[in-house]
């Protein structure tokens, strides 16, 4: 295989991993726990934030060079900054979800967390020494760079081999908690809140733990996609980006962690990559717009057709009673 | 007003206002323990409401609601129901999308695995209690002679099997005191007779129940005492043949 078809396959490798690990946590808190965060890509930008910052080392004032400002610069050696942007993403869920989470439900929950995706915009654009407002921060080194000597494609094969072993991490942390029975308990808090309570389930404490999950989740899928492009702005994380995984969710198959993880495949990565090459027409940016529309169509389609997605979420089966305690049968 | 021998809960001077319409207007009732006490009245006499009170789904703006002598008034509904107290709804209230036999899994009280260190555990820390669950739920559903729908999607049960499935769930909780919302609200007939003895099996057994029921002639075998509410008070309590014979109940009746 040629470099240039390496360097394309590994980048979108990475893209797929960094896609499936924030369609999981997105699952965790809408396909599993009925929460409906129109924020999320909000989570994932403030995890990218915080390993940027965290890797970029202390801003240096221009009079030193400096071309970027923002706050709380460290040089944390790998994987420190991902740790520490899930625990951002994390904390900010505990902090967003304290308000949203615990006093709204559904559509006035789905309103303001649309709400937050555009004031976090907004202060991350306007709050210049937060994180460099609307130029946003760049030339984050790679992690573990300086250690290794690779080739770049070396180096590209080796950043699919960490995003590889953190989606490990990942799934491992959505699967004990869906295939437990605290994953059968929030479901039930998702189809009926009411009666979950009444059964001695604490919702309000359920659902703040599916959302903090999630948020942590998207933290890291923000960390490890900052470290491999090197770069976060506010374009990185508009909120039409949140419909993007959202629709992935929906299409793959909500609730179930292998149907997200298609759904990651199918739409941010597959549909997004097709579209790239297209050849050009129509007035400027009408093929990106055009992407806005599918994807919301798509969403739209299979929500109406087939609301459970390409792979449904699993029907769970029980082993049978032993022997003695079924029926007798008559007629076999 | 002294708690009467054998009571579990008692109801005392319970007041709610909706918007300055008064839906429980001083109401005091006791439950006395291991029977099933019948809670009747016209409608908007404020049983649902005084209901949805002790299984703390609503706050009372004022009065109190004591359970096996302590002050439950101010608990919200998952730790009522934590202190054994379960309800059912008038409204079918399944989990939809998962399975009967899960409906029945996720009301266990006290469940490892549960709680996300439990779950990080791994299967071999929960799966023991889990399966001794699932053989407690299977035994349910044959109680019910609902084994044959145990791997169903809940949500797409008959509505008279969702009325089932209520009353399953409640029992999967492990009840100290089970409230019901007109458990046969809806149901044809012989469900309803099959219901109601299943209700009466239980009392049997021993446990202490709460019930709303409209049908008098159900009331009647079923229930001892009788509470009857009339706009949000309580106007007698006693034996149905007590509250037969009591005028201000056949006025209520007659004008509600």
């Amino acid at each position: 295989m040629s470099v240039a078809w390496q360097f394309y396959i590994s980048t979108v490798l990475i893209y797929l991993g960094v896609d499936v690990i924030a369609c999981w946590g997105l699952n965790l808190q809408f396909g599993v726990a009925g929460l409906v965060n129109f924020a999320y890509i909000v989570f994932q930008a403030a995890g990218a934030y915080t390993a940027a910052v965290l890797t970029l080392g202390p801003a240096k004032p221009a009079s030193q060079g400096g071309f970027q400002q923002y706050v709380g610069g460290a040089h944390w050696p790998f994987p420190l900054p991902i740790l520490a942007a899930g625990l951002i993403g994390g904390l900010l869920a505990a902090l967003v979800g304290g308000v949203a989470v615990r006093r709204l439900r559904s559509d006035y929950e789905a309103m303001v967390m649309l709400v937050v995706s555009l004031i976090a915009t907004s202060v991350a654009t306007n709050q210049v020494r937060l994180v460099n407002g609307p130029n946003g921060l760049a030339l984050v080194p790679k992690p573990l760079a300086t250690l290794v000597n690779l080739s770049p494609i070396g180096y590209q094969w080796l950043f699919v081999g960490l995003t590889a072993a953190i989606c490990v991490c990942v799934y491992w942390l959505v699967h004990i908690v869906t295939s437990s029975p605290l994953g059968r308990t929030l479901r039930a808090v998702r189809d009926n809140e009411q009666a979950a309570a009444a059964l001695g389930k604490n919702v309000t404490g359920l659902r703040m733990l599916a959302f903090i999950l999630g948020g942590v989740i998207a933290g890291i899928s923000g960390a490890v996609l900052v470290e491999f492009i090197s770069a976060w702005s506010p374009g990185s994380w508009l909120y039409p980006e949140t419909f993007v995984y959202f629709t992935a969710v929906i299409v793959g198959g909500s609730g179930n962690n292998l149907g997200v993880m298609v759904g990651a495949l199918l739409v941010p990565v597959a549909f997004l990559e097709a579209t790239r090459f297209l050849p050009p027409f129509g007035p400027p940016g009408f093929i990106d717009a055009l992407q806005w529309i599918v994807v919301g169509a798509l969403a739209l389609i299979f929500l109406w057709f087939w609301p459970r997605g390409v792979i449904p979420e699993r029907r769970r089966r029980f082993p049978a009673p032993a022997k003695e305690e079924l029926p007798v049968r008559t007629g076999e | 007003m002294s708690e009467s021998a054998g009571a579990v809960l008692t109801v005392r001077d319970l007041h709610r206002e909706f918007g300055g319409v008064h839906a429980v207007n001083g109401a005091s009732f006791t439950v006395p323990n291991g029977r099933i006490t019948g809670l009747i009245g016209p409608n908007g006499a404020g049983k649902s409401t005084a209901l949805n009170i002790i299984a703390g789904a609503l706050k009372p703006t004022s009065g109190s609601v004591s359970y096996d002598g302590q002050d439950i008034t101010a608990l919200p509904s998952y730790k009522v129901a934590r202190r054994g107290i379960i309800r059912t709804f008038q409204i079918s209230s399944e989990f939809a999308a998962l399975t009967v036999l899960e409906n029945l899994l996720v009301a266990a009280p006290a469940q490892r695995g549960e709680a996300l260190w439990q779950a990080a555990l791994g299967k071999r820390y929960w799966r023991p209690q889990e399966r001794a669950t699932v053989a407690r739920a299977r035994q349910v559903l044959a109680r019910f002679d609902m084994s044959a729908a145990a791997d169903e999607y809940a949500g797409n049960l008959s509505g008279g099997q969702k009325r089932l499935l209520e009353l399953m769930r409640g029992l999967m909780a492990s009840p100290a005191l089970l409230l019901l919302d007109e458990p046969m609200a809806g149901v044809n007939p012989s469900l309803a007779r099959r219901i109601e003895r299943h209700l009466a099996d239980l009392a049997a057994d021993g446990l202490t129940m709460l019930m709303i029921e409209h049908e008098l002639a159900v009331v009647e075998r079923l229930c001892d005492p009788v509470v009857v509410m009339a706009q949000g008070r309580v106007i007698s309590q006693g034996t149905m043949a007590d509250i037969r014979s009591d005028q201000e109940v056949l006025d209520a009746y007659l004008i509600g």
